[in-house]
């Protein structure tokens, strides 16, 4: 019971971080139909920034701000500068893919380049320790998953109440009708990727400090379980991304518990198989 | 030279050999039959460790200083032709990702995945292939009998890898320059057209994957028997994108392209960076490589998606060049026509020989007239008693989500007739001809062809069967010429296979002459002659509806589903096609037809069925129903 519990706390670590980057990913995905596979190395990108503000004496509120900033500038900067040209020109999805995996070798390699090809230890002062049983969480880890609650809760006012949501569900669900309705759809985009960009910042940043130590290529594997999470809610359902992100982060940190630590990120893999398998819409999407 | 320079030379050689069939695998699969495939690397790993393991002695053998599986000791070749099949083999169970009906970018992501989780798999567990330090000390082939470091063995090596790659290149010509290549380049172009018209892409892409798998598995099976030693960090996800960097900047579909590209990025690049000399901290050098992979893929998907050798078209009459003098001035005259930039430059006098010189070849193919529709088939399961109803549905239904397309259809379409099927937009027209064509599966309800019960049966098997649909949206194979657009719709030619295709071209030459024939007829009658050698995506949209329409009679059918085959189409051309298609019914093919132009239903069709809200709401001739007052107020006004 110890045990469980205990895993159940690093798997709500891990939940939280994984839904900022989820929701991120799949509203990406949402507004422009591109699987922007960049995405984590835009996160650990971010993330540098972070910690250097950090480690220079700035506070960690505002490096998570800044990283905040850089994500959402390198987003709309990516979308903008790269994805939108080639889906102008009427290139397939799958060139778009194809594209966003060149832009990880350039953005995750260009970031190696810069910081060097070892680890850097992104570690704050633990601070007190709420603990219930067996289950044990550091300050750190409950502003984690404060931080995102409080970022899912915006989301869902954003895409609930807002003008500005409804516009962008408007444009994900049908981009020329909702261009023909008046919906400034360019500008829609561009503010989505601002929005997602930001929270890539964010969960680049927290997934540095929840791992302690991170490096140029981390994201490589954090992205199998962007990608599980998102796949299985339902790939452009941000509640989707959400609640994937919860089952993937529970999943992955309690086997680990039971099974062994180095093969977690398999529960996640073999969940977006079956799910890319059997029911690619995901368990929130309609079947077309 | 220096033993050094001729060392070098030959390691040139054999990374150029080892990469030249990597690339020609990959350039098939993406290039060719569309399927992409992130995990490429996956199946070259794979045939370098079976080769490696089929090599080695027991892991005991080195005092235990490293672990693995296997470890046979076989002798050459065996490991060679071990890698080319455990490429293959490891591509089998991916057939489930990349055969079914999944966005081809969901499929891409599986397997690139799939590619990082075997990665760090391999990496973590020690005992399958030494772990993260990975296997080394694998041996040369024969090295029991010459000295791998003699620069005798070291050109035999190279000479073998160069000798494999050519080997390999002359395979994939074969397999792509027959009919089974014009249907994977045809299930790239429109994947649901291809399995309307009866390919079987689930086979095709197996057959794909798995040929990749052995080409992938072959090159890691040369690479590790020269360098004798494979990890983990050899073959990372990033390293497929070297490949399909290569593939992209060389030309996707083009096997010259797929060497050039090899040549180019995984072995020039890479040599061309090694004189750089180092500088910054180390590393910098890897990591501005990595940066320039990725910067030359997006460059060139920009500036040159085609590549620096793009797949070129295929002519007419290529493949029968060889014995017939006529069919080699058909030849000619088809290049300056493919140079003629449209249909304004097509002189009459042009025009008349080529029609000429196909009625020639059809004579000298096929003694007797090519028959458009011949004899329907199917006819097999037609018993006395069910006369003459070719098509029937009963209580078909379709619910989308929580929305009812078509709600109980209950219709019967017999044999001869040109049936139209009209109704307002929303009524669910298109939805019931993809639930009769198999595209879509009914919610409920049954569909019988020919007295059989087809419900259940697949789109590719009802187009064997006789019963073949055409799109509502224009639907051609854009980079497939007007004549292969056709040629790919025909059923059972011998080279439609994998192992027809194998067979070179005598085996199916005949076949294919036949259908030439026959394609050049319906050209003729369609009078898009002069067009053949045109890329469909070239056309007009009139000409690709009629392209369309001659795709789908090429396929024999004894039933047409046309889906608003006149849409978009200037009115003196459909009726061209209103007079075709009831000429063809008068010759036995029964047709049924969704239509919007009520001229042209009134002028042809009989009966007509009309469909509102999902239901049948009346049938009989035009002049009946336009005296039917629900229908003139569902329909007619409204």
């Amino acid at each position: 019971m110890t045990l469980f519990l205990a895993s159940l706390g690093f798997g709500l670590v891990t939940a939280s971080v994984l839904a900022i980057a989820a929701v991120g990913f799949t509203m990406q995905f949402a507004v422009t139909g591109v699987l922007n596979l960049a995405y984590g190395a835009v996160m650990i990108g971010s993330a540098f920034v972070a910690y250097s503000l950090n480690q220079a004496g700035v506070s960690v509120w505002i490096a998570l701000l800044a990283a905040a900033a850089v994500g959402a500038i390198g987003s709309v900067a990516l979308n903008r500068g790269i994805y939108t040209p080639f889906q102008k020109r009427g290139s397939a999805p799958i060139t778009l893919v194809i594209v966003s995996l060149g832009m990880t070798l350039i953005i995750e390699f260009g970031v190696q380049a810069i910081v060097g090809g070892t680890n850097v230890s992104y570690t704050m002062s633990t601070g007190p320790t709420l603990s219930a049983g067996g289950l044990q969480l550091t300050a750190v880890q409950l502003a984690i998953i404060g931080l995102s609650i409080v970022l899912m809760a915006a989301v869902h006012v954003l895409l609930t109440f807002s003008k500005l949501g409804k516009a962008m569900r408007a444009t994900a669900a049908n981009p020329w009708l909702a261009r023909a309705s008046g919906i400034r759809t360019g500008r829609v985009v561009t503010v989505t990727w601002a929005l997602t960009g930001a929270l890539c910042g964010i969960a680049g940043t927290v997934l540095g400090i929840n791992d302690g130590s991170f490096g140029a290529t981390s994201a490589d594997l954090f992205l199998v379980l962007i990608l599980a999470a998102v796949f299985l809610g339902g790939p452009g359902q941000a509640y989707g991304a959400m609640v994937g992100a919860a089952v993937i982060g529970l999943a992955t940190e309690i086997s680990a518990a039971y099974i062994t630590p180095s093969y977690k990120d398999v529960v996640a893999f073999v969940i977006l198989l079956a799910m890319l398998a059997v029911r690619p819409q995901g368990i929130l999407g309609v079947a077309t | 030279m220096t033993a050094a320079q001729l060392f070098y030379i030959i390691n040139i050689l054999i990374y150029a050999g080892v990469d030249i069939i990597a690339c020609l695998g990959l350039s098939q699969q993406f290039g060719v039959a569309g399927v992409t495939n992130f995990g490429y690397i996956i199946f070259q790993a794979a045939g370098a460790y079976a080769a490696a393991i089929l090599s080695m002695p027991r892991d005991g053998a080195f005092g235990g200083f490293q672990s693995y599986i296997g470890g046979l000791n076989l002798p050459f070749p065996l490991p060679w032709i071990g890698g080319a099949l455990a490429g293959a083999v490891v591509a089998l169970p991916f057939t489930f990702l990349v055969g079914r009906r999944l966005r081809g970018d969901f499929a891409a992501v599986g397997l690139l995945v799939t590619a990082v989780m075997f990665n760090l798999l391999v990496t973590d567990y020690r005992p399958l292939f030494n772990g993260s330090a990975g296997l080394s000390l694998v041996p040369a082939p024969l090295q029991s009998t010459f000295n791998p470091q003699g620069q005798g063995y070291q050109w035999a090596y190279a000479a073998g890898a160069v000798v494999l790659a050519a080997g390999a290149f002359w395979l994939l010509r074969r397999l792509t320059e027959s009919p089974y290549g014009r249907s994977l380049r045809a299930m790239r172009e429109n994947d649901i057209v291809a399995d309307s018209l009866g390919k079987n892409l689930t086979s095709l892409r197996m057959g794909v994957l798995m040929l990749g798998g052995a080409f992938a598995g072959l090159s890691g099976a040369v690479l590790v028997g020269f360098i004798n030693l494979w990890a983990p960090s050899a073959w990372g996800y990033a390293e497929t994108i070297v490949l399909f960097g290569a593939v992209i900047i060389g030309g996707a579909g083009s096997h010259r392209g797929a060497v050039l590209g090899a040549i180019l990025v995984p072995v020039g690049f890479e040599e061309a960076t090694r004189f750089i000399p180092q500088f910054g901290p180390p590393g910098l050098v890897d990591d501005l490589q990595w940066v320039a992979i990725g910067l030359l893929v997006v460059i060139f998907l920009w500036l040159r998606p085609q590549g620096v050798l793009p797949e070129r078209r295929r002519l007419a009459g290529a493949a029968f060049a060889s014995g017939n003098p006529e069919s080699q001035a058909q030849f000619d005259r088809n290049e300056r026509a493919v140079t003629s930039p449209g249909p304004a430059s097509a002189s009459p006098s042009e025009l008349a020989p080529s029609i000429a010189s196909a009625a020639t070849i059809d004579d000298t193919v096929n003694s007797s007239p090519t028959p458009i529709v011949p004899v329907p088939r199917g006819t097999e399961f037609v018993t006395p008693v069910t006369s003459d109803v070719v098509l029937r549905a009963d209580g078909v239904r379709r619910e989308f989500g929580g929305v009812t397309a078509v709600a109980g259809v209950t219709l019967e379409v017999h044999r001869g007739t040109l049936t139209g099927l009209i109704g307002p937009n929303g009524a669910g027209k298109s939805t019931l001809l993809a639930m009769l064509a198999g595209t879509l599966p009914p919610s409920a309800g049954v569909i019988i062809y020919h007295g059989r019960d087809v419900t259940a049966m697949p789109a590719y098997q009802r187009a064997r069967l006789g019963l073949v649909r055409t799109f509502q949206l224009a639907s051609e194979f854009k980079r497939l010429t007007v004549l292969e657009n056709l040629l790919a719709a025909v059923p059972g030619n011998r080279g439609d296979s994998m192992r027809g295709a194998l067979r070179g071209p005598r085996y199916w030459r005949q076949d294919e002459a036949a259908a030439v024939a026959r394609a050049r007829a319906l050209l003729d009658r369609f009078g898009l002659a002069v067009h053949e050698n045109t890329y469909a995506g070239d056309l007009s949209g009139g000409q690709r509806r009629l392209v369309e329409i001659m795709r789908a009679l090429m396929t024999e059918p004894a039933m047409l589903l046309l889906d608003e085959p006149m849409a978009g189409v200037h009115p003196a051309l459909a009726r061209r096609i209103g007079e075709l298609l009831t000429g063809l019914c008068a010759e036995g093919l029964t047709i049924l037809m969704v239509e919007h132009e009520l001229a042209i239903m009134d002028e042809f069709c009989d009966p007509v069925i009309v469909m509102a809200e999902g239901t049948v709401l009346a049938e009989g001739t035009m002049r009946a129903l336009r005296g039917r007052p629900e229908v003139v107020e569902a329909y007619l006004v409204g």
